[in-house]
């Protein structure tokens, strides 16, 4: 045991010294080549300033092209070809997915998700946000609720199947969200192979991650907007609720957007969960999970798995787009 | 990467492994050759008690020899091989569960071909050698067809659980035929209880014991040919006598008088889950269907052949089909090639290699060289003489369709349809995901 | 007026403490259950809903009476007696021999048998079976029987998963995957962020759009290319593709588009002036970025080590991929899905082991949540 510990000590030091080696040394020799011993804007220090950026961002742009964008490159590639990346095939993957009930039951579900996960965080998270706000136990409640964002989703997905079990109505019932519908007389349910309404069952337990995420950014926000313009709209007579939405949630536009953004990222990628309650059936199939099923199972077919990864890119795409010119906005203004 | 390897290299591997294979088992001794220092890694789908069994054969292997033998089980074994071929490192060998995933493997040139001494050798060796053989001969990447594993380990999957004591204390008496099988299962409704555990759920692959049923009753209402043709989609999977089939398993599955916690459960329940209705009090079913491993998923008092027994899940008496026999196994297959690795897949041929695993349990083989007393229980004796009586033996269906079918469709479509879609509806849907990957 | 207006304050603020207190509740309750569930006795707890752990329970149960060579004669008849269940705990309601009907006999009674032989059972579970002619059964007679259970808690869960080979092994592991996975990326992602914020070059803009562009890239999608990519260096040097250096810089660059995007925000942010003048001073960029910048952006840089921290820490896929499921590279994760998938049955092992899964980060995140949130905030919030 102490052996591995030790050995395990010296892998990560090593790993990481290699890292700090590289920046301190080449930024080190850099400067002792080009010092700038000459003067202001001298020749060699022209140099220096040419160089150095690519010295800072060449580790993180070489790791960005091997490990995401030549992935994307080989992707696109994949999609024009057969189930084992040897015979190239045209269109006909394209086609296939178009014309495949299954896929376009899995756009349909995303699209669900889409509407309803980023707009329930949100609306959940600045809840919280203001309710917490306004109360001594306020730090608890945040910490509380944030708590799911450090699960993992396997961990999540075992914590949701105990909530969700099923058991014959005749049998007393050991998840609690059958216990408490039968509370009511209703019958148990097998909640997650309900269709249609399963979807938002899986769809609960990213609500239940993400709304500390928003919270806690809402919640700084909020502390942001300046004391004063409260006090005046209190002073001119209005109600809590008159300004919450007249004052706060303008004044944190933005930051809603930001939020409501990142968390529609994670919504298209989202592919844990479905994998781990479901896999898909009963009509819950989303499309990464889709593509990941093509990918691997059976056999897999990186033809088309190709394609429903391109879509689910060109999805994200609008969104990232819609960020970006925000982000340039504000760098005009800054 | 070893799938290109040139023929003559292939051709001297195949002379080196015929080589080793004509060196004579001496009185049920393996000896192997030495190898100290080189190692084998395999992966495969055992874990817990089986992977302790196959540990157990590794280490007779290890002694034997002195090489290093790495196995590594995993619950995702389907998708990992996937991965691990693709991206060209894969383990020296693979335990495959389903043939359809190692022809999948094999058509894009993931698996090394054994060559026709090893073919000949199973046909020689194994019951009914030739069917065996045919279940290890795939196209490779050419559409040329070779031989590329043998079978390591099968089971029966025609048997139905019960608790004897359950049944005596009923005084119901176990059915041998099918009609006197639903005669019983309606007695059971009346008398006040459930007569069938069923069970669906099983993770990333749920809906597969549903498959199960499905070829079990196949096999029980047609021909052994209509079975061999639906397989291999040569008659349409929405055919109507493999719809009649999945209605058939419908009226157990689908009736919820007949199935504990009524059809809603059936999807959703776990398939290790669901036997242990036949050992709560009172019972909450009494019989389950359910292939040879599954005592190791009862509760731990449970002992097989006194708390637990099975019976052979009968066949139709009108129908004269005889006695139908579903089985399945694991496919040992090079997916790199060594020296070390060939002489462990030598060893697994040697008798000695089953009768350690026979002595533990939850192993049958249809190696016709092992000591049968070597079985490590009565229960297994039995399922081997069920295995004996058959008058058909059929490899299990969904393991010999196209991994997106038969580990697929056919799973998600069998879910649909005990989530209330029709037969034919479902049969519909995969004969249009089959059609789509022709 | 006074008055009035401390009570509507009064109303107002019991109206969101109970709203707030009910959502907290709500959003507890599950892990909550899991918790609970992860110290109940492993009978109860695929029997019986968590939320009745405290209280007494009923169950139906059957024990076997002895055998016949256990019977010895007592005044001219044949007696079979000891105890059904062990002593303590359970206490027996109502027992029979006819599982379709447990509630014939009470506890304390005695029941006489078809064969006209007398059974007594106690509360206790003493038993004493008296028969006329002598007994020849083999196997002891089954006796049906409802018990109370008093609530038990105990570690036997965590016992059984902690002792099953390998779970301290692959703990061990996990660090030694999070822990670089977690620091090369920062330091990475800075020294970037920096030359985003602060530096001029030739396409600045558009590089960084783009890196923020690959926020779309989903993971699963770069697998297969890497390991290819990793296989065949792995070839050309004779060494394994699945190392942990690989799985390293995997999580580094996987990483790495949110690390720069959140880091060059916050670096942009910091006054412009303290860093023109040290640039008057004559500090070059690697010392102000080690002397000013690195030391001002501490809440932003423990904001990302934590979220990568947790991250990698919970990743399951990268890790299925890039490192073997031999004990020495077996991460956590990944150990507790082979246990999930060979023993899916079993709640007592699901619910302690995901405990096990998650209370690392829980400890992680709960101690350090205070940097966490500053550093998230600054990144996404304008002020």
């Amino acid at each position: 045991m102490a052996g591995q510990l030790l050995d395990s000590l010296i892998a990560v030091v090593s790993g990481i010294g290699v890292c700090v080696l590289y920046f301190a040394g080449s930024n080190y020799l850099l400067e002792r080549i080009f010092s700038d011993a000459e003067g202001l804007s001298s020749y060699k220090d022209q140099w220096r300033r040419a160089i150095q950026p690519w010295l800072f961002l060449a580790p993180a742009l070489f790791l960005l092209c091997v490990y995401l964008v030549y992935p994307v490159y080989e992707t696109i590639r994949l999609s024009f070809f057969n189930f084992g990346g040897f015979d190239f095939v045209g269109l006909k993957n394209y086609l296939w997915a178009f014309g495949n009930p299954e896929f376009m039951k899995a756009i349909y579900n995303n699209l669900l998700w889409l509407v309803f996960v980023p707009t329930l965080s949100v609306v959940f998270g600045l809840l919280v946000a203001v309710l917490a706000d306004k109360v001594s136990w306020g730090t608890l409640a945040k910490s509380l609720i944030f708590m799911p964002m450090a699960i993992s989703f396997v961990g999540a997905s075992v914590i949701w199947k105990f909530v969700y079990d099923y058991r014959g109505p005749d049998i007393e019932q050991i998840g609690i969200l059958n216990a408490f519908v039968m509370l009511f007389g209703a019958k148990p349910q097998a909640w997650i192979t309900l269709p249609f309404w399963n979807n938002f069952f899986l769809m609960v337990i990213l609500i239940w991650i993400q709304t500390g995420f928003a919270m806690v950014i809402f919640s700084a926000a909020l502390r942001g907007i300046p004391e004063e313009s409260l006090e005046a709209a209190r002073i001119d007579g209005a109600n809590e609720i008159q300004i919450f939405f007249r004052i706060m949630i303008p004044q944190i536009l933005v930051t809603i957007m930001v939020v409501w953004t990142t968390i529609t990222i994670i919504v298209l990628k989202i592919f844990d969960i479905v994998l781990a309650m479901t896999n898909g059936q009963w009509n819950t199939e989303v499309l990464a999970n889709l593509m990941f099923d093509w990918m691997f199972r059976g056999g897999g077919d990186s033809g088309r798995g190709s394609v429903i990864a391109l879509m689910i890119m060109i999805a994200v795409i609008p969104i990232m787009i819609w960020n970006i010119r925000n982000f340039r906005r504000e760098e005009e203004g800054r | 990467m070893n799938y290109f390897l040139s023929a003559i290299e292939r051709t001297l591997l195949t002379v080196i492994s015929a080589a080793l294979i004509s060196i004579p088992a001496l009185a049920g001794e393996y000896n192997g050759p030495n190898l100290s220092g080189q190692t084998v890694s395999i992966a495969g789908p055992w874990l817990t008690a089986d992977e302790d069994s196959f540990e157990a054969v590794i280490a007779y292997f290890e002694k034997s020899t002195g090489a290093k033998v790495d196995y590594a089980g995993s619950d995702s074994f389907e998708q990992q091989i996937v991965i691990d071929i693709k991206a060209g490192s894969p383990p020296n060998l693979a335990a495959f569960p389903q043939p359809g995933l190692a022809a999948n493997m094999a058509a894009i040139g993931g698996l090394v071909p054994l060559g026709s001494k090893s073919a000949n050798w199973v046909k020689k060796n194994y019951a009914a050698g030739q069917s065996w053989v045919d279940l290890g001969t795939y196209k490779n990447k050419n559409g040329k067809k070779e031989f590329y594993g043998f079978f390591y380990n099968v089971n029966v999957k025609s048997l139905v659980w019960y608790s004897p004591e359950n049944f005596a204390d009923s005084g119901y008496s176990v059915p041998n035929t099918m009609e006197e099988l639903v005669v019983l299962s309606d007695k059971i409704v009346k008398d006040g209880g459930t007569p069938w555990c069923i069970g669906l759920g099983s993770g990333d692959a749920t809906g597969w014991p549903a498959t199960d049923w499905v070829e079990d009753l196949m096999l029980r209402t047609h021909p052994p040919a209509v079975y061999d043709g639906w397989v291999s989609n040569d008659i349409k999977f929405n055919d109507p006598r493999i719809v009649s089939a999945i209605e058939t398993f419908g009226k157990f599955a689908k009736n919820s008088d007949y199935v504990d916690g009524g059809m809603a459960a059936v999807g959703s329940t776990d398939f290790r889950d669901s036997p242990k209705g036949l050992f709560t009090v009172p019972p909450r079913c009494y019989m389950h269907r359910q292939a040879s491993f599954i005592p190791a998923f009862f509760p731990k008092s449970v002992k097989v052949g006194s708390d637990a027994d099975f019976f052979y899940f009968p066949s139709y008496s009108t129908k004269n089909l005889g006695n139908p026999v579903l089985g399945g196994g694991t496919l040992i297959a090079m997916t790199k090639d060594s020296g070390a690795t060939r002489a462990f897949m030598e060893y697994l041929q040697h008798p000695k290699a089953h009768e350690i695993w026979m002595a533990r349990a939850g192993f049958l083989t249809p190696h016709k060289g092992v000591d049968l007393n070597q079985y490590s229980s009565g229960t297994l004796r039995k399922q081997g003489e069920i295995l004996q009586n058959a008058t058909t033996f059929r490899f299990d269906g969904s393991d010999l369709m196209p991994g997106s079918i038969g580990a697929g469709s056919f799973w998600s479509q069998m879910v649909y349809f005990v989530s209330g879609a029709s037969a034919k509806k479902v049969a519909d849907n995969v004969q249009a995901s089959w059609d789509s990957i022709k | 007026m006074k008055p009035a207006s401390d009570q509507k304050f009064c109303f107002s603020t019991i109206l969101n403490s109970t709203g707030l207190l009910f959502l907290v509740l709500l959003w507890i309750l599950p892990t909550v259950g899991l918790l609970v569930s992860s110290f109940r006795d492993k009978d109860q707890l695929a029997l019986t809903g968590w939320w009745t752990a405290l209280s007494t329970t009923e169950r139906n149960e059957f024990r076997r009476t002895g055998i016949s060579n256990e019977q010895y004669e007592l005044d001219g008849n044949y007696v079979i007696s000891g105890k059904l269940i062990e002593p303590g705990g359970k206490l027996i309601q109502t027992f029979s021999t006819n599982f379709r009907d447990l509630t014939a006999n009470n506890a304390g009674e005695t029941a006489i048998f078809k064969d006209g032989s007398l059974f007594t059972l106690k509360k206790n579970g003493d038993y004493e079976w008296i028969s006329a002619v002598p007994f020849t059964h083999k196997r002891g007679k089954r006796i049906f029987y409802v018990a109370k259970v008093p609530p038990t808690f105990s570690l036997d869960n965590y016992y059984e998963v902690l002792t099953s080979e390998g779970v301290g092994q692959s703990f061990i592991n996990t660090l030694k995957v999070t822990i670089p996975a977690t620091v090369i990326p920062i330091m990475i992602a800075s020294f970037a962020a920096y030359a985003f914020a602060w530096m001029q070059f030739p396409g600045r803009q558009f590089l960084f759009i783009s890196v923020v562009g690959l926020l779309v890239v989903p993971l699963q999608m770069s697998l297969i290319p890497l390991l290819s990519i990793y296989n065949d260096i792995g070839n050309y040097f004779g060494v394994s593709a699945k190392s942990y250096p690989g799985i390293w810089l995997a999580h580094t660059g996987f990483g790495l588009p949110l690390a720069i995007y959140l880091l060059r925000n916050y670096m942009g942010s910091l006054p412009r002036e303290v860093i023109e003048s040290a640039k008057i001073d004559g500090a070059s960029h690697f010392q102000i970025f080690t002397r000013i910048v690195v030391p001002l952006s501490v809440p932003a840089l423990a904001s990302f080590s934590i979220f990568q921290f947790l991250w990698v820490w919970n990743d399951l896929l990268v890790a299925l991929v890039f490192l073997g499921k031999k004990d020495d590279q077996i991460v956590l994760t990944s150990k507790l899905r082979e246990l999930l998938g060979s023993r899916g049955d079993n709640w007592e092992i699901l619910t302690s082991s995901a405990f096990i899964s998650i209370v690392v980060p829980l400890i992680v995140f709960f101690t350090l949540q205070r940097y966490f949130v500053r550093g998230l905030v600054t990144g996404s919030v304008k002020s």
